[in-house]
């Protein structure tokens, strides 16, 4: 499986800072379990899918700090895997978390500059930095 | 193994100046200062006994009465203890109390000089893993500390002061009687007598062994035996060898134990403990795991002519183990995703370094030098016949893959500590979010329930099970082709006794063997008793005169040990010092306490011996 294109789409779509927290957390959240099912120990990027899932944990969490962050999911959220998305590739599922990532530093860094709270600030800073990691971890695979 | 200074370097260098005093011995004239040569000795001798004392366990002494009643080697350390502090008492001169005196400036007490420095570098090496608390009591400071007040470390000290009084006593007593050096007839008796109890710590500690005879295993720990300050942290260079990546691997994994350690002592509070830290070190471990398995699965095909036969099946079944200690090591991951802690995105010093672990280990499992953990996919595992292309790459190796072996074991042990300790002050927290919404908990994150924390706890036991068989199975491999890590399973049986293997007939040390796998330079400890030495003096260069001559040294000896020995404990004898005091006497005596018979002590014990020995400050 791999991180699902709702997911992109909703944090590509959320509008405000709570919205943004809640579907980057979800983000971070589709992407653990995307690399969790890739980390087959005699493919290539058994390395970098364990520790791309470290980071995507501790990214998770890092949002669950955020003071801003809804206490329960939107009612949006997506309900299990895509069926159309299992069975790819661990390249295609890396491939896709690393474009996850991206989108996930870019709006974070948004919800970072709009929140006046520094829990919230903080927990955007230490979610963007996992979230680089993830990137820098898988953002090359296909090479 | 490592860069680190270790025990056997300071043993080395005493037996080194040990070894040129007793040449210098042999040519002694006037200018050797008996004298002097007393208070270098003193000075070493006190050494010794501070080794005898920190391989005693507790502090206070019991009295001889209570020593019958000891046997084997607690014996030997109540009778050591007692030999080194009479011999001290002989070299103290009567107006100084506690003498400092200037350091000897003649070349042979120089030498005697530097034994003690030497010896007394390797006890503050071995009293850096040790510390006291604020409440006065010991204290572990590594690792290592339970290996260095293991027992066994305790036998092979013990055996190692034997084996320098067995050289001391013949150098001193040479001195003593011989007539070129200057000194006064009592410097000379004190001299003398000194080194009688040094035979006599010598004989004590030969019973010891005879009875429960030392393992190799247990000399090789104490020589191995390291500082506890950490070796400099190192990332590879790029194209680096396999040896130099074997280093680094064993490096690492060295400062990796000790790091591991440290976190697992913190306290339930410390913020240091986060989920951060536990996932990186699951995820690294992952793979430091699946690297030793493609190690050992390398190791594996190059086994014929690298490896004895037979050992091949071993190098299969410790990959296998590996591979477990991977899939385990995944479960903890797994377990881990799921919870959180109350501090977080702080990555501890042992997260680090096993992250530096793994990135070794890969460098040394797979063919691309630039091997990283963000490296794509296709790496190719390194050809064997270039990851082993002799016996002593083997070695090298083996040495390697057993030390991270080793590492994972602690990692999984200190894991589940630190995951009780959390639970158990409730900082493992789960998140409320993923519960169904019509539950309002108005906080973010609740403590995990025990279910939960017990489930991961036992997920780290079996990780840390795991990947101590693998351990285990490199270990036996590691012993068949002598790695330099065997000391690794010497350690972990010193420090845990029931995990203790019973010797063999291979790896005991012998008797007269033990603690000098390292000879002395030159230098030939036995001394000629009266009779063979005149024959020497007299130009006989016969072999069969001279085994006939020492044959009936040894009938001297006899005679005098059964004549002293039969004399029974309350019959008044002349003290060592008065028996000692006509230089021919000295000589049959002191051939007689040099046979390493036990029961040549009686020629010593005088009523006043028989007191309880002088407390003994530390200097």
């Amino acid at each position: 499986m791999t991180p699902t294109p709702r997911t992109q789409q909703r944090l590509r779509d959320a509008a405000g800072l709570p919205a943004i927290l809640d579907t980057a957390y979800d983000a971070f959240e589709d992407m653990l379990l995307a690399v969790r099912a890739h980390e087959d120990p005699a493919g290539g990027l058994f390395a970098a899918f364990m520790m791309a899932a470290a980071a995507a944990a501790d990214g998770r969490d890092a949002l669950g700090f955020a003071p801003s962050l809804p206490p329960c999911h939107s009612q949006d959220r997506p309900a299990g895997d895509d069926p159309a998305r299992a069975g790819e590739s661990a390249e295609a599922s890396a491939a896709a978390a690393a474009s996850l990532s991206r989108l996930l530093m870019a709006r974070l860094a948004e919800a970072r500059t709009s929140s006046s709270d520094p829990g919230d600030r903080a927990a955007c800073a230490d979610a963007i930095r996992c979230a680089e990691t993830i990137h820098a971890l898988l953002g090359g695979s296909g090479q | 193994m490592s860069s680190r200074p270790v025990f056997g370097d300071f043993l080395d260098a005493a037996r080194g100046h040990l070894g040129t005093a007793a040449r210098l011995r042999r040519t002694a004239g006037r200018e050797v200062d008996i004298q002097q040569v007393n208070r270098s000795l003193l000075r070493l001798v006190a050494v010794m006994h501070r080794y005898v004392q920190d391989a005693t366990p507790g502090s206070v002494p019991g009295p001889p009465r209570g020593r019958r009643m000891l046997t084997g080697w607690a014996r030997a350390r109540a009778e050591s203890r007692e030999a080194l502090s009479n011999a001290m008492g002989f070299l103290t001169e009567p107006d100084t109390a506690r003498p400092q005196p200037p350091a000897a400036a003649g070349e042979l007490a120089g030498h005697l000089d530097a034994v003690s420095a030497a010896l007394a570098g390797g006890r503050d090496l071995l009293s850096t893993h040790l510390g006291t608390d604020p409440r006065g009591e010991r204290e572990l400071r590594s690792e290592w500390a339970l290996t260095v007040t293991s027992p066994a470390v305790g036998r092979a000290v013990l055996a190692e002061m034997r084996s320098l009084a067995r050289h001391i006593a013949p150098l001193g007593a040479g001195l003593a009687l011989a007539p070129g050096p200057t000194g006064t007839a009592e410097a000379r008796q004190n001299l003398n007598a000194a080194c009688q109890w040094l035979w006599i710590l010598n004989s004590s500690v030969n019973a010891a062994q005879r009875r429960e005879p030392l393992r190799t295993a247990d000399l090789e720990l104490l020589r191995a035996i390291p500082a506890s300050a950490l070796p400099p942290r190192r990332l590879p260079a790029p194209a680096e060898s396999v040896a130099g990546l074997c280093q680094g691997v064993i490096s690492s994994a060295e400062r990796l134990r000790h790091l591991s350690w440290a976190s697992g002592r913190q306290p339930a509070w410390s913020p240091g403990l986060t989920v951060n830290s536990l996932r990186r070190i699951a995820a690294t471990s992952t793979l430091t795991s699946h690297h030793c398995e493609i190690l050992l699965r390398s190791l594996a095909a190059r086994a014929p002519g690298n490896v004895p036969a037979g050992h091949t099946a071993g190098l299969l079944h410790a990959a296998e183990a590996a591979g477990h200690t991977r899939q385990d090591w995944i479960g903890v991951a797994h377990a881990l995703d799921r919870v959180t802690t109350d501090t977080r995105l702080y990555l501890s010093p042992d997260a680090d370094e096993s992250a530096d672990l793994a990135l070794w280990t890969g460098r040394l499992a797979y063919a691309n030098p630039d091997w990283a953990l963000t490296s794509g996919p296709a790496h190719q595992p390194r050809p064997p016949g270039t990851l082993v292309p002799t016996p002593a790459g083997a070695r090298l190796v083996v040495a390697a893959v057993h030390h991270a072996c080793d590492t994972l074991t602690s990692l999984g042990y200190a894991q589940r500590e630190q995951i009780r300790a959390a639970g158990a002050a409730q900082r493992i927290l789960v998140t409320t979010r993923s519960l169904p919404g019509k539950i309002d908990i108005p906080h973010p994150f609740a403590p995990a329930l025990p279910g939960r924390i017990q489930s991961m706890i036992s997920a780290c036991e079996q990780t840390g099970h795991s990947a101590e068989q693998a351990t285990a199975h490199i270990a036996n491999i590691a012993a068949a082709i002598r790695a330099p890590s065997r000391v690794l399973t010497a350690a972990r049986e010193a420090a845990n006794p029931s995990h203790s293997s019973q010797p063999s007939p291979d790896h005991t040390a012998h008797a007269h063997g033990a603690a000098e796998s390292q000879p002395f330079a030159g230098e030939d400890p036995e001394l000629p008793g009266p009779a063979e030495r005149t024959l020497h003096d007299l130009g006989i260069t016969s072999p069969e005169l001279l085994q006939r001559g020492a044959t009936i040294d040894r009938a001297g000896d006899q005679l005098i040990i059964d004549a002293a020995f039969g004399l029974g404990p309350s019959r008044i004898r002349p003290s060592a010092s008065t028996l000692s005091r006509s230089a021919d006497t000295a000589t049959l005596v002191n051939h007689a306490l040099a046979s390493g018979d036990p029961r040549a002590a009686a020629l010593l014990y005088s009523p006043r011996s028989a007191e309880p020995e002088p407390p003994q400050a530390e200097p």
